[in-house]
């Protein structure tokens, strides 16, 4: 035991009773009830974190939602499949190319719609710079939940010239509707990929800089090493998916175990590691950096020069998808992002319902993760979930 | 006691001219940080509009008096240091009330607005108040330790608890500042600066992703005016503490702002490349290392 290190009274913080819950007494003034959300730095989105502390430590944490309920899904049901795009990329804010994909893909695969093969490359390429911006957001973001805003400026700045190159794709530079049921709107631009070089390049030296900024920072190790730490049971029992499943050693990737679009002919391996702390899952979404950078520089050295780049499709505005359903996924930067569409061969889906990493990853997993955890470092453990409140609220 | 309104004069201009000082050098350094982070950054005027905007809104909100109160102690902790600490040593226009001991009066100073802040944030009554709170006086109280003891050493070195005098010995060159005389005292005054000035690792006090903002949370409008005065002013003063007692102090107003701009930028050069520690960890950390060093700087002119 360290000269340092400080024992505490066990004794003086609930004990479960009769039924195996908490004894938590308010009235006793031993504990201190605290809100953090819905709006608050530490917390990701529109929700909150019913928080109860006895000192410093956490002892009871419940979540909360609702604050942002669209009904996205009902929405859905009103629309034509042509007029649910706009609907669907909504879902997600921080990375809506996984809403674009899925729900053409569900729409193309009900229809029995073949995309030709340069629109697959287009897809997987819009797909990974998501990816990319999303990770450029996520991997410093976890620097700045301890107070090292340096590095969340940089990532924010080289976001900044993915969505340059997103906007000289697409047009758009957050939602992008670059897809579409049957492909995508067009071709790559010319000069594109040479641009998109330059691009890399800056985020070569941005990721360099970010290894050192943060993964050998004294202080980060401080905060970050042996904090909020996932139990390998945890992954069936929650239903963790991606890179937080990946830090536990589970290899999971829709990418890789349920190849998609042109990812196949990729050559790539998901980075795992074994113990899963904050560390731990930042260093995973780091190499996953280094992955999507890589990935981007193979399409675009692999994508054939030119062809079709749509299927033919009836007139969207009277397209009635025969009866039947299908599930669709895909790997978003947070793990596996799913949609399920139901058709009853109308102009509009019966049902869709969409499957979204941060409900297990973030929320459910986050009330019993936080238990124990120090109220400094609630905000940390939450960002490293990677929990995304709007993907909830459909 | 003879009332000298010389002396009064002087002290209030200098006052104004350290208040200045303090917001230009505040956005100076808003301005270094942005740029590191690759943006423009605010214009250099922003703090007299934040400062003016604040202190023109009145609020409508009561917690009762003691909150009132709280950045008015904030507020005279930042002043009573300045009133004590001499700025420009030669002559005797700026030298302010200092007289023989004052450092013992600066010392409880900088606790006393702590202290004070503490009595009105707690009024508000909201947690992050209360936490904000508990964590600076924790982390205060383990900064004030090696610091004590660096002039503790310089004390004994210089065998006076004044200001001035520790000031004057330093005169006569380069190599007679308390830096290089007295390298152990420095190196644990300058550590214990990085607490006091309040920049990461040890900016946990208001620590935004955790606690939005600790202690002034319920403070707005004129109160927030007043606590940006005694920011503006404590980081000056502060600075010009360590520049007095280990680098030789300031004979002329422009030797002034480049030391105390020099030990201000230390901590925010530190602060730019360090997230923040957690309480313990830092109260762990101020009684490993700069106590240490205090311990080494007073044993060897014991």
């Amino acid at each position: 035991m360290s000269f340092f290190s400080i024992k505490t009274d066990r004794s003086k913080y609930p004990q479960g009773g009769e039924d195996g819950k908490l004894q938590i007494d308010l009235d006793s003034h031993k504990y201190v009830k605290i809100w953090q959300g819905p709006n608050h730095p530490g917390v990701t989105g529109n929700m909150s974190v019913e928080l109860t502390l006895a000192g410093d430590e956490v002892v009871e944490a419940k979540t909360h939602v609702g604050y942002l309920h669209r009904g996205f899904e009902k929405l859905l049901e009103r629309r034509l499949f042509i007029q649910g795009m706009q609907t669907s990329i909504r879902m997600c804010v921080a990375e809506p190319d996984s809403n674009e994909y899925v729900f053409c893909s569900c729409v193309e695969e009900l229809a029995g719609i073949e995309i030709p093969e340069m629109a697959k490359w287009i897809r997987a390429l819009i797909l990974e710079m998501a990816r990319l911006q999303s990770l450029l957001r996520a991997v410093p973001g976890q620097g700045g939940t301890f107070g090292l805003g340096v590095g969340v400026q940089w990532g924010i700045y080289m976001r900044e010239l993915v969505l340059d190159r997103f906007e000289e794709l697409t047009g758009g530079r957050i939602y992008h509707m670059f897809m579409t049921p049957g492909g995508v709107r067009g071709p790559l631009p010319t000069g594109f990929k040479k641009r998109m070089e330059e691009t890399l390049k800056e985020i070569d030296g941005f990721i360099v800089n970010i290894d050192n900024l943060m993964f050998n920072n004294a202080v980060f190790k401080k905060r970050a090493v042996d904090v909020g730490v996932i139990d390998p049971s945890w992954v069936d029992k929650y239903g963790i998916v991606g890179p937080t499943a990946r830090s536990l050693g589970f290899n999971r990737d829709v990418r890789k175990n349920y190849p998609y679009l042109i990812y196949d002919q990729l050559d790539f391996e998901p980075y795992t590691t074994t113990y899963s702390d904050i560390y731990n899952r930042t260093r995973v979404r780091w190499h996953d950096l280094i992955t999507t950078v890589d990935l981007i520089r193979q399409i675009l050295a692999k994508m054939p020069e030119k062809g079709d780049f749509k299927a033919e499709t009836p007139n969207v505005l009277h397209w009635r998808i025969p009866k039947g359903e299908t599930y669709v996924r895909s790997e978003s930067s947070r793990g596996e992002y799913g949609m399920y569409m139901v058709t009853d061969g109308s102009e509009k889906p019966r049902r869709v319902n969409l499957r979204g990493p941060s409900y297990n990853n973030g929320i459910a997993v986050l009330e019993d993760l936080l238990v124990g955890a120090n109220i400094a470092d609630v905000g940390a453990i939450m960002v490293s979930l990677q929990v995304c409140p709007p993907e909830i609220e459909r | 006691m003879d009332f000298d309104i010389k002396r009064l004069g002087f002290t209030l201009l200098g006052l104004l001219i350290v208040l200045n000082w303090g917001l230009l050098m505040n956005a100076f350094m808003r301005k270094i940080g942005a740029r590191v982070a690759r943006r423009i950054g605010i214009p250099w005027h922003q703090p007299w509009i934040d400062l003016f905007k604040n202190y023109s809104i009145r609020s409508q909100i009561t917690h009762g008096l003691m909150f009132y109160l709280g950045p008015i102690f904030r507020l005279s902790g930042g002043v009573g240091i300045f009133l004590f600490m001499p700025m420009i040593i030669t002559g005797d226009h700026w030298l302010n009330y200092s007289f023989q001991g004052d450092l013992v009066l600066i010392m409880y100073f900088q606790f006393f607005g702590m202290l004070g802040m503490a009595l009105g944030a707690g009024e508000g009554g909201h947690p992050y108040s209360a936490i904000g709170i508990s964590r600076g006086l924790s982390q205060f109280t383990t900064i004030e330790v090696p610091l004590t003891l660096a002039i503790i050493s310089l004390a004994i070195q210089y065998d006076t608890l004044s200001l001035a005098d520790i000031v004057r010995a330093q005169q006569g060159g380069f190599m007679h500042w308390s830096m290089w005389t007295n390298p152990f005292a420095t190196a644990a005054g300058m550590l214990a600066a990085l607490g006091t000035l309040g920049h990461s690792p040890f900016n946990l006090v208001m620590a935004p992703n955790e606690i939005p903002i600790g202690p002034p949370t319920e403070y707005h409008s004129t109160f927030l005016g007043v606590l940006q005065s005694n920011g503006a002013i404590l980081h000056v003063v502060e600075a010009a503490l360590f520049m007095n007692l280990f680098f030789g102090g300031a004979t002329n107003w422009i030797e002034f702002i480049v030391k105390t701009f020099l030990i201000y930028f230390w901590s925010v050069f530190v602060g730019m490349v360090f997230p923040r520690f957690r309480i313990e960890q830092s109260v762990t950390w101020f009684l490993k290392v700069p106590l240490v060093l205090g311990v080494i700087a007073v044993v060897m002119f014991m």
